[in-house]
């Protein structure tokens, strides 16, 4: 099979998904989400020289700057500041969760060939297979993690995934949109982090089993 | 005015006045004030526009067509009687041990936002700035949700936070396979709604298809829709007053229209059933759902919320049968008599001091005003005569036996029984009865003022039918 710089770029992004999966460490999973994210960017990149699009480079560096680099600073200062390093609690154990995510990258393949895209045009079967692993990825980091900073970096993959099936399949959204999603993406990420601190205040973990007082 | 200053320039000003102004009692009249002028000045700029049936072009794909601006007017109604009850609200708060102004500041600035935020919502061509306004508004309503900063207050923003996030990141996944589907047709690819439904038939169905069911449970799951709503009464219990009335009167419209805007693309891609099969058997199911979860609830908001997630299902109803008329007469209906409920059941909770059902007794002899004025709006809101969701109700189950779908018609009936008798034995129940002793003392006529006026527009819009021309029925 012959892959493009691209496709390869974004199958890179796609397997550090279960690397991340595989790991409880926090430090290193916000590193592996940064390297994930500079991973994209450059696609970007790559994506808006092939397609002549001058603002694609402004949504690639904005991506390096807020999301490859602030975000998963934010978080690791957050993290310091509450003196969580590791998600010791797992619903499922890290080795499981990311051969249970290999799997998934299995199943993306077998998936993105239902996806009924315009053979013609736009399509490329591995961008949408790591796009969709991407996805799920982040939701099995969002379910099998206890602690509530794992659960936004799960929410942060996915959200890469969305935005990689954007790039691959897509000619690409307007600048207003992408910069809109980043700006929605970053405040969530800010308005979680402040309420992480809180949780911790609290409740003196940041467990989101232990969150469960209100019910019917 | 520009339409854009219009639309946002009072909404900043009063989310600046709030972090600005020195004294919070101020605050709480002038954003009020400035809230009203809000209402006023869309209703006298718009409003004709409305009933013209004609189209306000704001900006590169932003306009507010007949359905945007009642909408838009319905949502800024609900904000102002909110805002108007707040000082009520609030003047009360600062008696409790707890009460810090920083975080009143915080609520009044972060509501006007999310004001500005819904209103958007409405008013958005392009499916991208959609779904930028919508996650806007989750954004927003974080802060009121968390304003009392207790243990539970955190667990259901929290919840709220999440659960709301990854619904809408599908709603996005969803957003770009709809834009995906517009590829093909030569242009390049469209996001605007009104674009796409002109493509209509030249969309890629499968891709269509796809994305309009990721962006029903996307948005679904902000508006409640059953089995993704487990955020919704939580956050509507653990919310201040006057926020809870937001969301349930603001907020859950605001969700439905955007699954409304998407299923007009649908429909115009030739394929009505698609949204037949997935707003109306999911809305069927989720007023069936939440009828019965009605039967047995422990806390006086969590019912009203249930009762919300019943009447998104009945909206879900009406858009699937492609009536935006009935969508918005059930909206607007419920909206009033709703907002009416949960700013009654914040002077309740205040008054006695406790959320539990089961503590909540003696009423009438607390306050004969709120005991009234409960009853009546429950009745408003379980849709019976002569009060307009009566009207907004049946015309929906008319819809639905005209179309001979018998099986919604049943499980539809089933559930507006049930709710209506669940509902009933809980108001009955807190009305009669000795209260308990620890009662705290309140002012009635300022607090039973806007549920009051809100009971009484209920009446005259089921009485007068004025709603039925405004929205082109008759």
């Amino acid at each position: 099979m012959n892959l493009s710089l691209i496709d390869s770029l974004a199958m890179g992004a796609a397997l550090v998904g279960p690397m991340m999966a595989g790991s409880g460490h926090l430090r290193t999973n916000l590193s592996l989400y940064g390297v994930q994210t500079a991973l994209l960017a450059v696609a970007s990149g790559l994506v808006a020289d092939s397609k002549h699009e001058p603002t694609m480079y402004v949504v690639a560096l904005a991506i390096v700057v807020l999301k490859a680099i602030a975000i998963p600073f934010f978080l690791n200062w957050i993290a310091g500041r509450i003196a969580v390093r590791t998600d010791s609690t797992f619903w499922l154990r890290p080795p499981v969760a990311m051969h249970l995510c290999v799997l998934f990258l299995g199943f993306s393949y077998v998936l993105s060939q239902q996806l009924p895209v315009d053979a013609a045009r736009h399509y490329s079967q591995i961008g949408a297979t790591a796009a969709i692993s991407l996805v799920l990825s982040g939701l099995v980091l969002m379910l099998t993690r206890r602690l509530a900073i794992s659960q936004i970096v799960g929410f942060l993959v996915t959200e890469n995934g969305i935005y990689l099936f954007a790039l691959t399949q897509t000619n690409g959204m307007p600048l207003f949109v992408e910069m809109g999603i980043l700006l929605d993406v970053l405040a969530g990420v800010m308005i979680a982090g402040l309420l992480l601190f809180d949780i911790k205040k609290s409740f003196e973990h940041i467990d989101v089993e232990k969150l469960a007082d209100l019910k019917d | 005015m520009p339409p854009l200053l219009l639309i946002g320039t009072i909404p900043v000003t009063a989310a600046l006045i709030a972090l600005i102004l020195p004294r919070v009692q101020a605050t709480r009249m002038v954003v009020c004030l400035l809230i009203w002028l809000q209402f006023v000045l869309l209703a006298t700029a718009w409003g004709p526009v409305a009933i013209d049936n004609g189209v306000v072009n704001i900006a590169h794909d932003l306009s507010a067509d007949h359905i945007g601006i009642l909408f838009v007017l319905l949502t800024t109604l609900v904000a102002a009687s909110a805002f108007t009850h707040a000082p009520f609200f609030f003047a009360r708060e600062e008696m409790e041990p707890g009460y810090r102004a920083s975080r009143e500041r915080l609520y009044y600035c972060a509501s006007a936002l999310f004001l500005l935020a819904m209103s958007f919502v409405f008013l958005c061509d392009n499916l991208g700035y959609l779904w930028i306004a919508v996650e806007t508004t989750t954004l927003c309503s974080a802060p009121l949700v968390y304003y009392s900063a207790t243990k539970h207050a955190l667990e259901a923003t929290w919840k709220y936070f999440i659960i709301c996030s990854v619904g809408i990141a599908f709603a996005l996944l969803g957003t770009i396979l709809v834009f995906a589907s517009s590829q093909s047709t030569g242009a390049g690819g469209s996001l605007n709604w009104k674009e796409l439904v002109a493509l209509g038939p030249q969309l890629q169905y499968p891709l269509l298809r796809l994305g309009f069911i990721f962006c029903f449970l996307g948005y679904g799951t902000k508006a409640g829709l059953f089995p993704l709503h487990s955020w919704l009464p939580d956050a509507h219990s653990e919310a201040p007053a006057p926020a809870s009335a937001m969301l349930s009167g603001a907020l859950l419209n605001s969700a439905l229209f955007a699954i409304f805007r998407l299923s007009q693309v649908v429909i115009a891609n030739n394929h009505p059933q698609l949204v037949f099969d997935l707003a109306v058997v999911g809305g069927t199911a989720t007023t069936l759902a939440a009828s019965i979860f009605l039967i047995r609830q422990h806390g006086i908001k969590r019912l009203w919320a249930y009762s919300s997630i019943e009447n998104v299902g009945l909206m879900l109803v009406a858009i699937g049968f492609n009536s935006p008329a009935l969508f918005f007469l059930q909206a607007l209906n419920h909206s009033l008599s709703k907002v009416a409920l949960f700013l009654l059941s914040g002077n309740i909770i205040q008054a006695l001091g406790t959320k539990r059902l089961s503590e909540i007794r003696g009423l009438l002899q607390v306050s004969p005003a709120w005991s009234i004025l409960l009853a009546v709006a429950a009745c408003a809101v379980t849709g019976s005569p002569p009060f307009g969701s009566f009207i907004s109700e049946w015309l929906i189950l008319a819809a639905a036996a005209d179309s001979k779908n018998y099986v919604v018609v049943a499980a539809l009936l089933v559930s507006l029984a049930i709710s209506f008798v669940a509902v009933c034995f809980y108001v009955t129940r807190v009305i009669s009865g000795s209260p308990p002793r620890n009662s705290a003392a309140f002012a009635v006529t300022g607090t039973s003022l806007v549920p009051a006026l809100l009971v009484v527009v209920c009446l005259i819009a089921g009485v007068t039918f004025v709603p039925l021309y405004v929205v082109g029925i008759r």
